[in-house]
């Protein structure tokens, strides 16, 4: 969701690891920390976040922070595991009509609001309508257009009542959608579908997130809320999974310096990160081995093409000669001391979607090289007439900026290609990229949902967010055919298809696939990296320990 | 004076609107807009928040509404933190910069004043050298060089301090302890040439060949005269400590108005950042009157025109 890349490196370069990769035995001796089997007599657990959240009203957030807060002070009809896995939430159960657009979902009659009242279907409804009506000004109110009039009441065509979700009675709920949407369950859990309790918010307006008037449904509730500091958290005695629930409270800490945030947890402050400067990452290693963690993410960062302007306008043979030139092994271990892993195509693996690599990223660099500098005089290039183009990314993040400046070098001795690096501020960049003023940009995505979809429809044709103005007609009626199916492998099928027609056309040159980094003290128990980068403390506890 | 006071303060509104209007048109001079996130939005939603936020209207008629609400005190809402003011915000921060601020200024008038009277009695001594050796140290190694090893040294490697966070006294230590660091040093410096040049003057000579004590001498007479620098240092270190610890509050996470300021000029949240320049502003004229007013009060040489 959004974008990571958010200036915040600031002490990335000194921060704690001012003396790190070629020293890394430091004069403090790393503390050793004996894990116990009971579970520790004080269940508080104390983690970072990223920023602070920009509210904690669900419809009028974008932010990965606040969903993180949604995670646990909410629940929706389904929700995630440990591992990321999809699981029932407030629903039960569910059943879907053979034609894949009539969902029934059927409600827990233990869920509560933290305020002891009983969780009904209305409590969906009334949220649902909310969100995309106009008047609630969401900003991600399109987040909802799967479900049937999602889109018109959102643009004010119809009326919320128009919404394709009616309660049956008060413990079952029918969901109607526009197209078959088989990742629903996963869409379910993000923080724009949970319910809302329509009391307080009527009686205390934007004030009902105040941690004195919130009313939640998740396994946690809002105690306090300092905006930039810290949120506090305390188990929800109505939560009906309560007993299962073994944090009594949960403090996290904004941290927006990464350095800041490792520093935190080698003092012992806190037992889980939400990140670490991947600059530091030898240094950290070496202090606390498997405390560290990195795994897939769902996220790629890409190099964006804007084929709506020379010279990429047209010119396959130049795009393709660019994407073979870059050696993304290299950049993985080189510049992000392994946070990273190679990306050949735009979808991060996924279980059971066939990821189209092309057959050149089997080719071993040399011949990929060359293959490169086929493609550059194809397209007209040479020493004597060199390519000569601007790559536009956010300042603030060093890491960036390190992994351009290798992309413009590979580039240069590979083809002999004069780019240029020019850094502009994140919402400048924003606005220069929609406006398709530049010509090679800096293109981080978060997929939304765990279907490939999510990254695919940014190459649709007409789509608002179509920012290299790419368009291939085979290609949306692929993308087209794949929101008919209501099987998922089938689906996939043409998903898969309409992605190896856009890596054929070198629309976009794929870097690599962000890794998930946490720390994470040992005595931590009940959670797991994941691809969607959520862990919910729901699950979490902590086991008795000697040293922190 | 009370006069002279009133001058001031009237003199004091042209300068805070003249503040004011640069940071409006300043940053509706910047590119993007506050809601521009990398998820477009749907542009009748746009729209409803452009409106909700009078976004939609001519600059002139936003620079006048904004006007209006500063004049009335009402900062508006903040753009990023929806459902939140600006007031609220600053009430919320700024206690903490003025407890950071206040505390690193106390401790570089104590131990920067001692620092520079120690060296200026023993003058060219060892003592002397290397206190103001320490003291160009102090000047030259940035904040945030600082900052990270008081938290390496106390925190990661002692456990006697907390790494960050924002309640007691103990989370004021190592924040107000870093800030105060260049600080000492200026004032070490300061308070060590002003107390030299005291100690030569006519006045102190009389005052030793009529056999005073060296103690009588320094806390009876040349101490007051010697504070005189330091006054008009403390005006703008003041202000400086107060508005400039956004790498302190950085590192420490705390919740200071600072940290806002930086993400609030990033994310455009345009009435969040007029509102704390306006604020700084206010606070540095305000600063500047009381070293003119303390002035007086210590110099009798001072004296307000009629």
């Amino acid at each position: 969701m959004g974008h990571r890349a958010f200036p915040s490196a600031l002490l990335a370069a000194i921060g704690l690891a001012g003396c790190n990769a070629q020293h890394p035995s430091t004069a403090i001796p790393t503390p050793a920390i004996h894990v116990g089997t009971q579970l520790a007599a004080e269940q508080v657990l104390s983690r970072t976040l990223d920023n602070a959240p920009q509210a904690l009203d669900p419809s009028l957030t974008v932010d990965v922070s606040a969903q993180v807060i949604m995670d646990d002070l909410f629940e929706g009809l389904t929700t995630l595991a440990p591992d990321g896995s999809v699981v029932p939430g407030v629903a039960s159960s569910w059943q879907t009509s053979a034609d894949g657009l009539t969902w029934t979902f059927h409600l827990r009659p233990e869920a509560r609001w933290s305020n002891g009242t009983p969780l009904t279907a209305a409590d969906f409804v009334y949220a649902w309508r909310r969100m995309v009506d106009p008047a609630t000004r969401a900003q991600y109110a399109q987040a909802l257009s799967p479900i049937l009039h999602g889109l018109d009441v959102a643009t004010g065509v119809r009326p919320p009542s128009d919404l394709g979700v009616t309660a049956i009675d008060a413990h079952t709920l029918r969901v109607q959608l526009g197209s078959p949407t088989p990742y629903l369950p996963q869409l379910l859990t993000n923080m724009y579908l949970q319910p809302l309790y329509e009391p307080v918010i009527r009686r205390y307006g934007d004030d009902w997130t105040r941690a004195a008037n919130m009313v939640s449904d998740g396994p946690f509730m809002l105690h306090e809320n300092i905006i930039g500091s810290r949120l506090i958290l305390d188990k929800n005695p109505y939560y009906w999974d309560a007993a299962n629930v073994k944090l009594q409270r949960v403090i996290y800490y904004v941290v927006d310096d990464r350095s800041a945030q490792a520093q935190r947890f080698l003092a012992g402050q806190v037992q889980f990160t939400s990140s670490y400067p991947t600059t530091d990452l030898p240094f950290l290693r070496s202090r606390l081995g498997e405390q560290v963690v990195v795994a897939p993410y769902f996220t790629t960062m890409r190099v964006g093409v804007n084929v709506t302007r020379p010279p990429f306008k047209g010119n396959r043979a130049l795009r393709m000669a660019l994407n073979l030139a870059v050696d993304r092994e290299m950049i993985t271990e080189h510049v992000l001391n392994g946070a990273g892993f190679p990306a050949y195509t735009t979808t991060p693996p996924l279980p059971d979607y066939p990821t189209p690599t092309p057959d050149w990223a089997q080719l071993p660099v040399k011949a990929r090289h060359e293959l490169a500098r086929r493609y550059y005089r194809e397209a007209g290039y040479s020493a004597s007439r060199p390519l000569r183009a601007e790559l536009s990314s956010s300042s603030g993040d060093p890491v960036t900026t390190l992994i351009y400046e290798a992309l413009i070098a590979m580039w240069r001795e590979t083809l002999g290609a004069q780019v240029s690096l020019h850094e502009m501020e994140f919402k400048i960049l924003l606005q220069e990229t929609r406006l398709k003023k530049l010509e090679l940009f800096h293109d981080a995505w978060t997929g939304d949902y765990l279907d490939p979809y999510t990254f695919l429809e940014l190459l649709n044709t007409g789509f608002e967010l179509n920012n290299s103005g790419y368009s291939n007609s085979a290609y949306d009626t692929l993308l087209d055919k794949a929101n008919q199916q209501t099987n998922l492998h089938e689906r996939y099928r043409y998903l898969a298809a309409a992605e190896a027609l856009s890596n054929d056309d070198a629309a976009y040159i794929p870097v690599y696939y962000y890794a998930v980094r946490h720390l994470a003290k040992p005595y931590l128990k009940g959670w797991a990296p994941n691809i969607v980068d959520r862990n919910l403390s729901r699950y979490m506890y902590l086991l008795e320990h000697e040293g922190n | 004076m009370l006069r002279y006071t009133l001058q001031r303060v009237l003199g004091a509104i042209p300068t805070l609107l003249l503040i004011a209007t640069l940071a409006f048109a300043l940053l509706h001079a910047a590119p993007g807009g506050p809601f521009d996130t990398q998820k477009q939005m749907l542009p009748e939603i746009q729209k409803s928040i452009e409106h909700q936020y009078h976004l939609d209207e001519p600059l002139w008629r936003q620079y006048l509404r904004y006007l209006d609400n500063l004049a009335h005190g009402d900062l508006g809402p903040s753009f990023q933190y929806r459902n939140t003011s600006v007031n609220e915000l600053i009430a919320q921060g700024f206690p903490v910069d003025l407890a950071v601020g206040g505390s690193a200024i106390l401790i570089a008038l104590l131990v920067g004043g001692s620092m520079g009277v120690l060296a200026a009695l023993h003058r060219n001594s060892w003592w002397d050298h290397g206190l103001m050796g320490l003291a160009v140290l102090g000047i030259s190694v940035p904040v945030f060089v600082i900052a990270p090893l008081l938290i390496l040294i106390f925190a990661i490697a002692l456990h006697w301090l907390p790494p960050g966070d924002w309640g007691g006294i103990s989370h004021l230590i190592l924040p107000a302890a870093a800030l105060a660091f260049p600080y000492t040093a200026y004032v070490a410096r300061l308070m060590r040439g002003s107390t030299l040049e005291v100690l030569a003057s006519r006045f102190i000579l009389t005052a030793r060949a009529k056999g005073l004590p060296l103690r009588t001498i320094m806390l009876r007479h040349a101490l007051k005269p010697a504070l005189l620098p330091l006054i008009s240092f403390l005006g703008p270190a003041l202000a400086g400590v107060i508005t400039g610890s956004i790498v302190i509050e950085t590192v420490f996470g705390l919740p200071g108005i600072g940290r806002y300021f930086t993400t609030g000029a990033l994310n455009r949240d345009y009435t969040l950042v007029m509102g704390i320049t306006v604020l700084y502003g206010a606070l540095i004229l305000f600063l500047n009157l009381l070293v003119d007013l303390g002035y007086a009060a210590l110099d009798p040489r001072v004296r307000f025109a009629r």
